[in-house]
């Protein structure tokens, strides 16, 4: 029927304002305090060790180089550097926090060009994110380093759009739901956006995504980031880079 | 118990309690990070900081809306709810340097304001697995500053209790959003059953320990009205230990009668600080003592000792051949009533007016 009173600890009766708690209860809560801070310590050892992993992407953060080579613009600004053996490695470009390098180097595509800048890189693809102000035209071999672009066919992909720039590195994880927002930013700010497709064994596989008269698809793929996705386009090779060529409204969720 | 307002009213079990609150959360947040950079050395710190103050609210959160149906099973965890209120502020701080960091990490330097940024980057709504969960914890971060911008008593008094008491039972609401912003968020990119697992086991405890205080609560309420008597019998006098009160439900409403020096008083249960149950209090220096907070009222008037101004209901009570019995109709707040006396113990039995 009716509550039976209380009874705090052994007849002890706490007020929070007197300075000194009854001994008995003190006691106890002494013990639960440390009981709970076990818990909570053990907890969040637990809840970070269980983590996925963040990738091994690397983004040399507070380094600048030097780099010399020719701009190209395909439809993404990509650094052209000669190798020594022949042919040329091709660098992403982007610039400072979420932002494309197009600005930087709108007026020199084509022509040979210092630049300083930072690198980040994985799994074979580099980008280097340009020092504003340091792209310096100079005298030398323009375009082309190496032959055009080669058609591979039509292939259908499944993979996940990816910003460039957060998953070579700059962010971890730079993929995922988790990350979706920031690669809407990235890649509404220009930084280019890239199929990410991996193999049954989970090696990755990255594509350049341009539309089918070579535009930019900055904006028709935000709405589409960090989700899995089937694309059917036309797979193209340009030097080491590899771009998937198709409309935007052709792009199917799954 | 303060008359006048102070940013805070501070004293040795609150400077000890804020002491446990900072040093848990620097000591979650060094194992965390500390661990989380030897395990994953190829991680960022941005990133391990992140998740260390999320998980670290997310739990604070957990504890917060642990105590109260803890104290209400089990009075060892009075002490804890004392000072509750800088535990649900804390709660909300660093929550907050969760949502500045992720502002930071995933919104700033780009081609829109990051406070724009954050509510049109994605606007999948119609999508479960895509749907927006930084929103979402936004919405919950808005209702943790609400209730900790009204913490203070200054809020409680100015708002009333009962608006203010709803005003921060809307914490719930921020929970549920905050399950709903793991859920839809980082649980779709960590793939380990570890994560989903925690996060059941923390919904399942806190609605489970609510339920279960719910449960007693109700088991204890058995109105003891049946007529429209106008005296109750509540429990024989012998039941009441002295300078403690029994609770019975009246008419619909909980009322605490207490015993002391040879006297019964009937006052409502209900706390005007805060609604704490007065009649699992004590009579400390005459004076009816809330176990919540401490605030006390005199036995025979319920009004708060001056200078205070809190008054709570009072009921007329009478105690006949050693049975107590309570008038159910409440008198107003304030409302003096003369003690029954207990036969033997003042000098005989007396109605109470």
């Amino acid at each position: 029927m009716a509550a039976e009173p209380h009874d705090p600890v052994d007849g002890e009766f706490y007020v929070g304002y007197m300075p000194e708690a009854p001994p008995r209860l003190a006691r106890r809560t002494r013990g639960l305090v440390l009981a709970l801070a076990a818990f909570v310590l053990a907890f969040g050892a637990l809840l970070v060790s269980g983590q996925a992993g963040f990738g091994y992407g690397v983004f040399e953060y507070g380094t600048e180089r030097e780099f010399e080579g020719v701009i190209e613009a395909a439809p993404y600004p990509v650094l052209a550097i000669a190798r020594p053996g022949g042919g040329a490695s091709r660098y992403l470009l982007s610039s400072f926090g979420k932002h494309g390098a197009m600005p930087l180097v709108s007026d020199v595509v084509g022509r040979r060009v210092q630049l300083r800048g930072t690198l980040a890189y994985r799994d074979g693809l580099t980008m280097i994110e340009v020092v504003e102000g340091s792209v310096k035209p100079v005298e030398g071999l323009t375009l082309p380093v190496e032959p055009a672009a080669r058609d591979l066919g039509e292939v259908t992909l499944i993979g996940e759009i990816v910003d460039s720039k957060c998953y070579l590195g700059v962010m971890k994880p730079g993929n995922t739901k988790a990350h979706r927002d920031c690669a809407v930013r990235c890649i509404s700010g220009g930084i280019p956006p890239v199929l990410l497709v991996r193999d049954s064994a989970g090696n990755a596989s990255y594509y350049l995504l341009v539309g089918e008269n070579g535009e930019s698809l900055n904006d028709a793929v935000l709405d589409l980031v960090a989700e899995p996705i089937e694309i059917r386009g036309q797979l193209r090779r340009y030097g080491d880079l590899q771009s998937l060529h198709a409309a935007p409204a052709t792009f199917r969720r799954l | 118990m303060s008359l006048g307002y102070g940013a805070v009213g501070w004293n040795r079990q609150k400077r000890i309690y804020d002491r446990l609150i900072v040093g848990g959360i620097l000591a979650y947040l060094g194992v965390f990070i500390a661990l989380g950079l030897a395990l994953f050395p190829e991680a960022t710190l941005e990133t391990i900081l992140l998740r260390g103050l999320g998980t670290c609210a997310f739990l604070l959160l957990h504890i917060v809306l642990s105590i109260g149906p803890l104290a209400r099973l089990d009075a060892r965890f009075l002490p804890w709810l004392y000072n509750r209120r800088h535990l649900g502020v804390s709660t909300f701080v660093v929550g907050l340097f969760h949502a500045v960091f992720s502002l930071v990490q995933f919104h700033a330097l780009g081609d829109e304001n990051p406070l724009v940024s954050v509510l049109v980057s994605n606007t999948r709504w119609s999508s479960v697995s895509s749907f927006p969960f930084q929103q979402l914890g936004l919405a919950a971060l808005a209702i943790l500053f609400l209730m900790a911008a009204t913490s203070h008593d200054f809020w409680l008094k100015n708002l009333t209790a009962p608006v203010w008491k709803a005003l921060h039972m809307s914490v719930y609401v921020a929970y549920g959003l905050l399950v709903m912003h793991v859920a839809l968020g980082v649980l779709q990119t960590e793939t380990n059953p570890l994560y989903a697992i925690v996060l059941c086991a923390g919904v399942a405890w806190i609605v489970g320990v609510h339920l279960l205080a719910g449960w007693r609560e109700k088991s204890r309420d058995v109105d003891l009205v049946r007529a429209r008597d106008e005296f109750v019998d509540v429990c024989a006098v012998d039941e009441i230990p002295e300078k403690r009160a029994r609770v019975v439900m009246l008419a619909g409403e909980r009322v605490a009668v207490f015993r002391y020096d040879g006297k019964i008083s009937a006052l409502s249960n209900v706390c005007q600080h805060q609604n704490g149950p007065l009649g699992e209090g004590r009579i400390i220096d005459g004076a009816i003592t809330c176990p919540w907070h401490g605030f006390q009222y005199k036995p025979d008037c319920g009004r708060a000792p001056e200078p205070f101004t809190e008054r709570v209901p009072t009921f007329r009570s009478r105690v006949v051949a050693g049975r107590v019995q309570v008038d159910p109709r409440p008198l107003a707040a304030g409302a003096h009533v003369e003690p029954a006396l207990i036969a033997g113990e003042q000098g005989g039995e007396r109605n109470g007016s």
